[in-house]
């Protein structure tokens, strides 16, 4: 037997409540059975598709701790006052209208031989597949000075909720002429133009409330980002002197924090007294899905293009920011767009659904000052063993402002239009 | 919560009304494609007959962004209860680089036509719900 967790002890007691012992089901053989770990938009949005459109044919089971999920998308909004924290906050109560069975608690291995899900209290839930979704963990160790114990004092903000409340508080809290430096973080990540949305959002509170002599530092481990001329542009053009990024040939790399003095060196630099350092450290998939040994020697988890199937075992699924997704970056989009692959392939599987050749898409907006967003995006498919890009596009820098107008207003519909496709 | 608001347009908050609704849609649609192709007026049908199975999936690609329900947010239009020939004739227009969204161009540059036309028969049949 395999078991992919150290303290994961299981005794025959607890098999109880939810434990499905059963031999899995295969076709023609009883209601095949789908667990789904995670309900982000990568997770709530295949246990969704699979339990609307299988129609009850599926058993389908998320698991997931939290009651609401609050979005990291457009939480860049919530910080520059355009968004309520209200409305990037969605329940999972309409999933179960569509045959979700929701499960409110972590897992806490998977077990691949038995195929079954276990969570904290002991409770095992059998599959048939099963689909991993659950997002990022930070890599607390990748920042000299910083760590788990820091967080409260220099917040990364990068998984959602209190710390996404505690970023806004501590900025609307710096004084002007403050000196706010913002640690981005090194490839691949959630979210690419993510960091660089953040700073402009932060400018822009800053700005609309008067503090224009504070300054935002941004040291960044890599020699370019993404968008990173229309980004640079549009911080010239809004908050000129307000904004400066650091390439690592320009400060000669990150060397400490000290989240005690609010100090940040750099090899070239020393920035103390910071009235706010956000720190975004190295990231990898969360911890559920390499415990299992999905991941490989980068921290996520490789996958079958043509299916988003683990590539170590062919009945698992993983979505989302946790997988090697080729050219797809991790975005909430990316997360969604696979979801409907996997849906429909294990519908294959299961329910010997017609399937079709696994398309992609992404699109990420973002928000540089008030009626003034750019877009970045593209289409994918399965090619050459990986999910590669087959078109994509960038917003340009001389657009004109009603296009930068209408970009805006299609990020705020797109926004209302995925947490329905997810959550609705 | 200064700036940015939710415009709804497509169907009366709460209503059923499927007449009231399908007109409500006719009239988002025009005012959509007084937009989308100034000065033309051309059915563009390619007279294939589209596969619903096919345009059911193909659709979750564009329900990330357009409501199934039918209603309007800020920026994204409702699609749904579009006679076929124009949502065929719009989606070519994108798909032709007449109307240059990239977004939009980027997903219609890979659909066939019949791909199109399966998506038209799909979107063309759902009902506003307004939900
Ligand atoms: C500041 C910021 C801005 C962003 N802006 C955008 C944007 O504009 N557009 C865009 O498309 N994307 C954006 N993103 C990226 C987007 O938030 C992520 O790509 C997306 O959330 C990934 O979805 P996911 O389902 O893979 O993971 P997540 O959203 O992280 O969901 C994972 C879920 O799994 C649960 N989970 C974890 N472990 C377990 C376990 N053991 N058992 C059960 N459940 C578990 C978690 O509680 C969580 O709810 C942004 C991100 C950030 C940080």
């Amino acid at each position: 037997m395999r078991i992919h967790r150290r303290d994961f002890v299981l005794g025959a007691s607890a098999t109880i409540g939810l434990t499905t012992l059963a031999a899995p089901a295969v076709l023609g053989q009883g209601k095949p059975r789908v667990v789904v770990i995670g309900g982000g938009p990568g997770g709530a949005t295949a246990a969704k598709y699979i339990a609307r459109d299988s129609q009850g044919a599926i058993d389908v089971t998320l698991v997931e701790p939290s009651r609401s999920y609050t979005t990291c998308f457009h939480s860049n909004l919530y910080l520059g006052g355009y968004r309520s924290y209200e409305s990037i906050t969605h329940g999972y109560d309409k999933l179960a209208a569509h045959g979700v069975k929701l499960v409110h608690a972590a897992a806490a291995a998977i077990d691949r031989e038995k195929k079954q899900v276990a969570l904290a209290d002991g409770t095992r839930l059998g599959y048939d597949r099963a689909i991993v979704a659950p997002g990022i963990d930070l890599k607390y160790d990748s920042v000299p000075g910083w760590g788990r114990d820091h967080e409260k004092t220099m917040p990364h903000a990068w998984k959602p909720g209190e710390q996404t409340s505690l970023l806004k508080a501590r900025l609307d809290a710096v004084p002007d002429g403050g000196v706010i430096v913002v640690i981005a973080p090194p490839n691949p990540y959630r979210c690419p133009p993510g960091p660089y949305e953040r700073v402009s959002m932060m400018a822009h509170a800053l700005k609309q409330s008067g503090r224009t002599k504070c300054k935002i530092f941004v040291i960044d481990p890599k020699d370019s980002f993404s968008k990173q001329g229309l980004f640079q542009q549009g911080w010239e053009r809004h908050y000129p002197g307000m904004v400066e990024w650091l390439g690592p040939k320009t400060h000669d790399g990150l060397k400490s924090v000290d989240p005690a003095s609010g100090t940040v060196k750099t090899g070239f630099e020393s920035y103390e007294r910071c009235a706010l350092v956000n720190v975004i450290p190295a990231q990898m998939a969360g911890q559920i899905a390499r415990d299992a040994g999905l991941a490989n020697e980068t921290g996520f988890c490789p996958v079958k293009p043509e299916s988003m199937q683990s590539a170590n075992d062919a009945n698992l699924y993983v979505l989302g920011d946790a997988t090697i997704a080729g050219d797809m970056p991790k975005s909430s989009f990316a997360a969604n767009s696979q979801a409907k692959v996997a849906a429909l392939m294990i519908r294959g599987e299961l329910q010997n659904a017609r399937t079709f050749p696994a398309r992609y898409n992404n699109t990420c907006w973002s928000l540089i000052e008030t009626d003034d967003a750019v877009k970045v995006g593209g289409r994918y498919e399965a090619k050459d063993g990986k999910i590669a890009a087959v078109e994509t596009f960038v917003s340009k820098t001389d657009e004109t402002p009603e296009t930068r107008r209408q970009t805006q207003a299609e990020n705020m519909g797109w926004y209302a239009g995925i947490v329905t496709d997810v959550f609705g | 919560m200064p700036q940015i608001g939710f415009r709804r347009t497509g169907v009366r908050p709460g209503g059923t009304m499927p007449l009231g609704g399908a007109v409500a849609c006719l009239a988002a649609l025009a005012a959509f494609l007084c937009q989308a192709l100034p000065g033309s007026a051309h059915s563009t049908d390619s007279g294939i007959e589209g596969d619903p199975a096919l345009g059911a999936y193909l659709s979750s690609e564009c329900v990330a962004c357009h409501q199934a329900s039918g209603v309007q947010v800020a920026g994204i239009p409702a699609i749904v209860g579009w006679p076929r020939d124009q949502f065929v004739a719009v989606m070519q227009s994108y798909r032709d680089g007449h109307r240059d969204n990239p977004v939009m161009h980027n997903v219609a540059s890979r659909l066939t036509d019949e791909e199109i036309a399966a998506l038209a028969v799909h979107f063309g049949n759902l009902k506003p719900t307004g939900q």
